[in-house]
């Protein structure tokens, strides 16, 4: 049979390297972990500012929101590295650079999930705990946010995965991580299709796996 | 601690070529926008379609190409596609596909949403007086499915304005590809990447003010409208089109 393709398929320089992939991929998801775990920090205390009927206080944390949902994540990632850096004297490493970029980017949509958490419950439980006699702090500790964070975990795992997703460009900034090893690959044996086929099959794998983890998770927190 | 001096007059000599770059970046964004439209009315039907093969493809796309990002598509569709099928795609095409890929799929969802949210009566009624299946479609629910799934599919706008930046990884001269070639030459990156955030979160507010109107003016003609979904169902709303995009 003759070969329509002009292209020779060589698995061989991929496979051969499945454990920089896999190491690269690792990269990743760390990456992810941190960023996420800040965001929702982060995300947390902008939506209590939003909803604290204080104007002094919500407008900045709306404001907030409005600006860095805006922002391209690559755009935000240039600034930081690049920009940021040169104005404060700050020589950021590439990692921590994406790490406030991807953190930054995800606050934005964890502080809405929180506040859509947080005003999804009946107005009645913040009054009566309040009646009860428990201070506003402990109005939210005990009795708000153990209910909202049932709400929020199927969109707070949309979130995970979208900031795992965002984590993949971080190699245009010379961070290690699956993509470039996939861009060396290409660049040394010519491969680009195997290359970024591996990318892509573990990143659906990983999200796969993330998803059916929130999946998991929201099973277990289900209250009877 | 050396202080640093703003070179702010880089950004208004910048205009011209900013603008070119954002024209692209529209363009780029509104070709990508439609095309999606298109793609994923297609796919959605397709998973809703009696056949189930036809379903399992469907479902298959919206899973497997919602998973990828943008960058991947990119670099994939750029490098891998290009060299094993020998075509020299140019970045602006590379890009379009891949904003299109990975959009129709999200779009897929949103359409099967909005469609399955119409009462099942009204496509019985509409059989049962005569209408055929495609007509029953086209005159009786999808206008209906339409209505819910419009608000949706413009916030997806939104969605590919940002992520058409990541094309400027491959050469592209949009509005960041452009600003990317700036700092090399000007050599201040704080003013101009500032500027050019600055184009993307107007242009994204501009949209989702837009997408804002529309809701409520759809909103007016439907049953008990106007009042908008609850905060809940809000949060529910998120387990099928939300996404951080990136």
């Amino acid at each position: 049979m003759t070969n329509v393709l002009a292209y020779e398929f060589a698995w061989g320089p991929v496979l051969d390297r499945w454990d920089l992939f896999l190491l690269g991929a690792w990269l990743d998801v760390w990456v992810t972990a941190i960023s996420f775990v800040l965001a929702c920090a982060l995300g947390i205390g902008i939506a209590v500012l939003r909803l604290s009927g204080v104007r002094l206080l919500s407008a900045p944390a709306f404001a907030y929101v409005q600006i860095l949902r805006g922002v391209p994540l690559l755009v935000f990632l240039y600034w930081v590295y690049f920009g940021v850096a040169i104005v404060i004297g700050l020589n950021f490493s590439p990692v921590q650079a994406g790490i406030v970029a991807l953190t930054l980017t995800g606050s934005a949509y964890t502080a809405e999930i929180f506040r859509g958490g947080l005003q999804a419950l009946d107005a009645g439980q913040a009054e009566a705990s309040r009646s009860l006699g428990l201070s506003r702090t402990g109005t939210y500790r005990h009795v708000l946010l153990p209910q909202t964070l049932r709400i929020v975990i199927p969109p707070l795992g949309n979130v995970f995965i979208g900031l795992l997703k965002g984590a993949t460009l971080l190699s245009i900034i010379a961070v290690s991580d699956m993509v470039s090893v996939a861009n060396d690959l290409n660049i040394n044996f010519f491969t680009p299709f195997e290359a970024f086929t591996a990318v892509a099959v573990i990143l659906v794998a990983l999200v796969a796996v993330f998803s059916a983890g929130v999946t998991v998770l929201e099973r277990v927190l289900r209250l009877p | 601690m050396v202080a640093y001096t703003f070179q702010w007059h880089v950004v208004p000599e910048s205009a011209g070529a900013l603008a070119h770059g954002l024209k692209l970046t529209l363009q780029l964004s509104a070709i990508s926008f439609v095309l999606s439209l298109v793609l994923g009315l297609v796919v959605a039907l397709c998973r809703l379609a009696p056949s189930r093969p036809l379903r399992a493809l469907a479902y298959t796309y919206t899973q497997v190409f919602r998973a990828l990002s943008l960058y991947v598509y990119v670099l994939f569709i750029y490098f891998g596609i290009s060299a094993v099928f020998g075509i020299n795609l140019g970045t602006f095409a590379a890009g379009v596909v891949a904003l299109t890929l990975l959009n129709s799929a999200y779009m897929a969802e949103i359409y099967r949403a909005a469609i399955q949210s119409v009462d099942h009566g009204q496509r019985e009624a509409a059989l049962a007086l005569g209408l055929g299946h495609t007509r029953t479609f086209s005159s009786v629910t999808f206008p209906q499915a339409g209505r819910v799934a419009v608000p949706g599919l413009v916030n997806q706008l939104v969605d590919i304005v940002k992520d058409s930046s990541i094309v400027a990884v491959i050469g592209l001269l949009d509005l960041m590809g452009t600003t990317i070639q700036l700092v090399s030459t000007e050599r201040a990156p704080f003013e101009l990447y500032t500027a050019t955030a600055v184009a993307y979160i107007v242009l994204i507010l501009a949209i989702s003010a837009a997408a804002a109107l529309l809701e409520r003016r759809l909103a007016r003609h439907v049953r008990g409208g106007g009042s908008g979904p609850s905060p809940l169902e809000r949060m529910q709303r998120y387990r099928f089109g939300g996404r951080v995009p990136t």
